[in-house]
């Protein structure tokens, strides 16, 4: 916003049209925007206002959600969860990339030491998120580990967090369930069609080889 | 692919959780070692777990946080203002009282000794040696006396405690989080989820016992006093809070609760209808604990099975005393749950596992 007000001005002025000399709405605007505080991207309520699903979240909600979550900082390679651990929160992708790998061989804890049997099935870019599952099951299990990749930063928001909004800001708390809910209908949506299409692979395999 | 960053990470995780440590110890070393502030600190932590669940129903009437803090802080101290004026002076005066009545019941024992002595003599042919009584009683008055001459200082201690436990309550409900959050940002990210989820279990379980045991101790109180006063028997609000006080400690605690009246009842009134009256007034009350709020109120939050309570009991009594028994019980529950998450993470991931 902050930019197209600037070029409109080096518009006016280019085009010798008269500018107004007058402090007018839009300059203020202009002058709060460019307020390094808000302009660095560096807001997390300002992050959590591009993610799609917590669109139905107002400023204000958002900034008190902010407050409830958790920064961490992750170094290049270090592991955020495993796979088999109990899991116990959700994370957003502040900035940063994080690889979600599986381990074939189910039974084994994976080591992430070595690369035998783990799978890189995808990367995650911010504002994507991960572990939205730990989040309403009791006793909830990590399906796929999470590394970080080149460092990143995540937000985290737990079990605990989620008990006290629901205590505190009762309309912000079920916002946040709705919209986990709406990550999770999305990926079982996915994942039925996912299942759907293999299906239909599988008795096409089988009709070939009859 | 991921082992050469491994190493980079893992030094900075140890010197993480070194320091993450070593600021956990030194904090509960330090607050072991001032009672004179841990003390009101933890009386404010159990106000403060009673006060907490207002502080969400006036933010939701939409007043500000800090606002609805103060305002529950005011009406607590409100409301506990009068029965603190009035029964202060009344311990005090019943605890001056009560030496006047020592040499009373010391010559009730010693006279009932006397008959104990002279039957046993007769019908057992055993001579009972004096000495144990008489160190009984030298011992016995020696502790009572102590404890009535040290009753100003403790009153003393509690005019201290009357400034710093509203504030202690009003830090603890206002900055309590941010606090939390302190050490949750020092704490390593390997550590992170297990040590917020187990802090928040911890917190539960035992702030929840402190609680139920406060609330235990106060019916107890409330019975034993009102009890003791329709009865018209004489330092019934000091019996009253010695019953109260002694019920925190499971199961040995109502026993000990009992003694100090039983006594005083028998040595003033005989072995007649009042003692009689007494012994069930206490009965009733341990029953109704035993019955109704044991069930209730703290089995529901601590879990245990009685014998694990025993045992805890017995091995807190012998390494720490009458403190080691009141706190055996949360710390029981608190391994308890550390085991129960280690056995998880162990065996029941295997079953449990979900896509």
């Amino acid at each position: 916003m902050a930019g197209s007000y600037e070029s409109e001005q080096r518009a006016k002025i280019l085009s010798g049209e008269e500018v107004t000399e007058n402090v007018n709405i839009s300059t203020l605007k202009y002058f709060w925007l460019s307020n390094p505080r808000l302009s660095s991207g560096k807001n997390i309520p300002k992050f959590l206002r591009s993610i799609p699903v917590l669109g139905n979240f107002t400023d204000n909600e958002l900034r008190i959600l902010s407050r409830h979550m958790h920064h961490r900082s992750f170094g290049d390679g270090e592991v955020i969860f495993r796979q088999n651990d109990v899991g116990f929160g959700f994370y957003l992708l502040y900035g940063g990339h994080v690889d979600i790998m599986v381990n074939v061989r189910e039974e084994d804890v994976p080591d992430m030491s070595s690369d035998q049997d783990v799978t890189r099935i995808l990367t995650l870019e911010s504002g994507e998120y991960f572990g939205e599952l730990s989040l309403l099951q009791e006793h909830s299990v990590r399906n796929a580990s999470a590394v970080s990749r080149q460092g990143c930063e995540l937000l985290g928001l737990f079990k605990p967090d989620v008990d006290q909004l629901i205590l505190q800001y009762p309309v912000i708390a079920a916002k946040l369930l709705q919209s986990v809910s709406q990550i999770i209908a999305n990926r079982f949506y996915s994942l039925s069609r996912e299942v759907r299409e293999l299906k239909f692979k599988i008795s096409q395999i089988e009709k070939a080889q009859v | 692919m991921i082992e050469k960053h491994l190493s980079k990470w893992r030094n900075r995780e140890i010197a993480r959780t070194v320091f993450f440590f070593t600021v956990i110890i030194v904090m509960i070393l330090a607050l072991a070692s001032v009672p004179r502030v841990s003390a009101p600190l933890l009386l404010a932590y159990v106000i403060s777990l009673m006060i907490r669940p207002g502080v969400p129903i006036l933010m939701k009437l939409g007043i500000p946080r800090t606002l609805a803090i103060i305002a529950l802080l005011m009406g607590l101290i409100g409301i506990s203002a009068w029965p603190i004026t009035k029964a202060v002076p009344l311990i005090s005066d019943e605890a001056r009282n009560l030496q006047f009545y020592i040499p009373k019941v010391e010559s009730y024992i010693t006279n009932r000794y006397v008959v104990v002595k002279k039957e046993l003599k007769e019908k057992a042919g055993y001579d009972l040696n004096d000495s144990y009584l008489y160190d009984f009683l030298e011992n016995s008055n020696k502790y009572v006396t102590n404890s009535i001459l040290a009753l100003p200082k403790w009153l003393a201690s509690l005019l201290e405690w009357v400034f710093l436990v509203p504030l202690f309550t009003f830090f603890i409900l206002k900055d309590g989080i941010v606090f939390r959050d302190i050490l949750l940002n020092i704490c390593p990210n390997t550590l992170f989820e297990r040590f917020y989820s187990l802090t928040h279990e911890f917190g539960k379980k035992i702030g929840g016992y402190i609680f139920a045991k406060f609330v235990e101790a106060s019916i107890i109180f409330v019975i034993i006093t009102a009890g003791l006063w329709f009865l018209d028997i004489r330092f019934s609000f000091l019996l009253g809070l010695v019953a109260g006080i002694t019920n925190i400690i499971p199961y040995v605690g109502p026993v000990i609760g009992a003694i100090p009246g039983l006594i005083y009842v028998l040595a003033e009134y005989g072995a007649g209808g009042t003692f009689a009256a007494i012994a069930i007034l206490y009965t009733v009350a341990n029953a109704i604990d035993i019955a109704i709020v044991f069930p209730i109120l703290v089995s529901r939050i601590v879990d245990l099975h009685p014998l694990v309570v025993v045992v805890s009991v017995i091995l807190g009594s012998q390494s720490m005393g009458v403190l080691g028994m009141v706190i055996s019980i949360p710390l029981a529950a608190a391994l308890k749950l550390i085991i129960l998450e280690i056995y998880q993470s162990i065996y029941a991931r295997r079953n449990n596992s979900s896509f």
